[in-house]
């Protein structure tokens, strides 16, 4: 769908974004996560056209640029205006024909759950139903390319996981989505590919599956503390680390379980939990913002 | 064209809808009371006809700049991205403040027609082109003072140049021959003395010449302002003076090109 291409973008003497490459293809859902102020919204402004990059260009791989659905991280909005006639402007600035707004415009309302509150003043609306309609006017138009900055930013449990089903329906639609998000349960669960932002650098690129299948470990959760043991348990192999009440057996060192859970026995403790895990988001997070 | 017309739409909406807007009507209202106040006696045409352009040309600034202002707001950026060029938009900004100064124009106008003067045909033939070009290049000159279309320091490259061809307009003889002569003493003093020499020949010839070049060559960049309150003044225009609101279009274009330009190129740094 585009591409970035050694991409950077300063402001006076900050650097908001250093070099950055990026490919993104049709259908896929890229989750971009990082700290507040890494240069996740500047990227996305970039690829919205709203900034202009200081080194480096993005361009579309088939040649022609996308539509581009953008939802903002700050859900402003003209407040004047009614939720409906809000989107009545977004529909004819879309292209949308003339016969055919009122049905666009409906269907939108209807996909995020907001026909109620058509003839409602924005300004009368609350955070969620201003993520919904920051959502449905991205969706205005039918933009094969959406652009979802902190989409479910401020909803509750319930709204965050309606945010998600939308997601996750338009990915299944066919829509490529470049999403930024602090929810790392619902990039997790949507995104298809990720990328970790720090201090304006791409530090970790991967796609999910990928990210989530690395670093496999095994944890042993004895019923009291293992420190006693812990220098022989240690000793059999270095991907073997004890802490606490729990042994964690990373890499070739899983093959060891069974050694270990009759030496935990032999020594008198009650293994409580055996658990296999793979990586979580988290983790993979914090070692690349750490990094 | 579609979507230059719902953003037009929108905008004059906006600005016809808020606090901005009636201050405007207000201020259209308070003029007419003041300056064609029904109940003294009637102007003559040409002081309608110019004053009523003035006003225009004032009241297109300003509704250029709160125009211009609101749709530098950030909740309008995904209207911003939804358009195949960033010239759409900033065609809208200025088409809104040109419909928006010449409904207020229109409104005083004909206000000021109660117990006015009497207009002839010809006269009123002349008025749509006097107004119209004097207003859209007003508002393509108040665009370049707007945070939405500036880009670095283009702002102040545009007026300080339209600055400089004001002062070079009203400089004096005396004033280049004095100049001239400073430069020749300075040359001097550092041994440059051909040069000195051609300054201070400059500096007598200017002197004693009737004619201000500097003067005549950059004043000609506000002839067409000059030609329409001639015209006005003088009751009709010659066929040279006829050739003004061509040339203020022609100015505006440039303007606009060059607005265009710069707000295409930049980072929208939106407000909120």
């Amino acid at each position: 769908m585009i591409e970035i291409n050694n991409v950077s973008k300063s402001f006076y003497s900050v650097q908001a974004l250093d070099n950055i490459s990026l490919k993104i293809t049709q259908g896929e859902v890229v989750g971009i996560l990082g700290p507040n102020g890494a240069g996740k919204t500047t990227l996305f402004r970039l690829i919205a056209g709203l900034l202009k990059p200081d080194a480096g260009d993005i361009r579309p791989l088939s040649g022609k640029w996308p539509t581009i659905g953008y939802k903002m991280e700050r859900l402003l909005f003209p407040n004047r205006l009614k939720v409906s006639q809000y989107l009545s402007y977004v529909a004819h600035l879309s292209g949308v024909p003339s016969s055919e707004i009122e049905k666009t415009v409906f269907e939108s309302l209807t996909r995020v759950g907001l026909v109620d509150q058509a003839h409602q003043p924005i300004n009368n609306c609350s955070k969620g139903m201003r993520q919904r309609l920051a959502l449905a006017q991205a969706l205005i138009g039918n933009p094969p390319f959406l652009l979802l900055d902190e989409p479910s930013n401020g909803l509750d449990p319930g709204g965050q996981g309606e945010m998600l089903q939308r997601i996750q329906d338009l990915h299944a639609e066919g829509k490529t989505i470049l999403l930024s998000s602090h929810q790392l349960p619902e990039v997790t669960q949507v995104c298809t590919q990720l990328v970790i932002l720090n201090r304006g650098r791409i530090q970790y690129q991967n796609s999910m599956v990928d990210a989530l299948t690395v670093s496999p470990h095994t944890i042993i959760t004895a019923d009291r503390d293992l420190w006693e043991i812990a220098p022989s348990l240690e000793a059999l192999n270095p991907d073997v680390q004890v802490d606490g009440r729990s042994v964690v057996l990373r890499n070739e060192a899983m093959e060891l379980r069974r050694e270990i859970l009759a030496r935990l026995l032999q020594e008198g403790y009650d293994v409580v939990h055996v658990e296999r895990k793979q990586i979580t988001l988290a983790e993979v997070y914090e070692r690349a913002v750490l990094s | 064209m579609n979507r230059i017309l719902t953003l037009t739409s929108y905008l004059l909406r906006s600005l016809f809808t808020s606090l901005a807007g009636v201050i405007y009507l207000i201020l259209t209202l308070a003029f007419w009371f003041i300056l064609f106040n029904p109940r003294q006696k009637t102007p003559d045409a040409s002081y309608y006809i110019l004053v009523i352009g003035l006003f225009g040309a004032a009241l297109v600034f300003l509704i250029t700049l709160t125009n211009a202002s609101r749709a530098n707001k950030v909740e309008l950026a995904p209207w911003l991205v939804r358009l195949p060029s960033r010239i759409e938009y900033l065609t809208a900004v200025f088409l809104s403040s040109i419909i928006a100064a010449g409904i207020l124009q229109l409104l005083l106008a004909l206000l000021s027609l109660i117990s006015g003067p009497t207009l002839t045909f010809s006269q009123v033939l002349g008025i749509p082109p006097v107004w119209l070009s004097t207003m859209v290049v007003t508002a393509v000159l108040a665009l370049h003072a707007t945070d939405l279309v500036t880009h670095g320091w283009s702002r102040v490259y545009v007026f300080g140049i339209l600055a400089v061809l004001l002062f070079g307009r009203s400089v004096t003889n005396q004033s280049i021959s004095g100049f001239a002569s400073n430069l020749s003493e300075m040359a001097l003093n550092r041994g440059w003395y051909e040069i000195s020499e051609s300054l201070r020949n400059f500096a007598v010839a200017q002197q004693g010449s009737d004619t201000n070049i500097i003067s005549q060559l950059l004043g000609f960049v506000f002839w067409p302002f000059q030609a329409l309150a001639d015209g006005i003044s003088g009751g009709g225009f010659t066929a040279v003076e006829a050739l003004a609101p061509a040339i203020l279009l022609l100015y505006a274009a440039i303007l606009f090109v060059l607005a265009a330009d710069f707000f295409a190129a930049k980072d929208m740094q939106m407000t909120e």
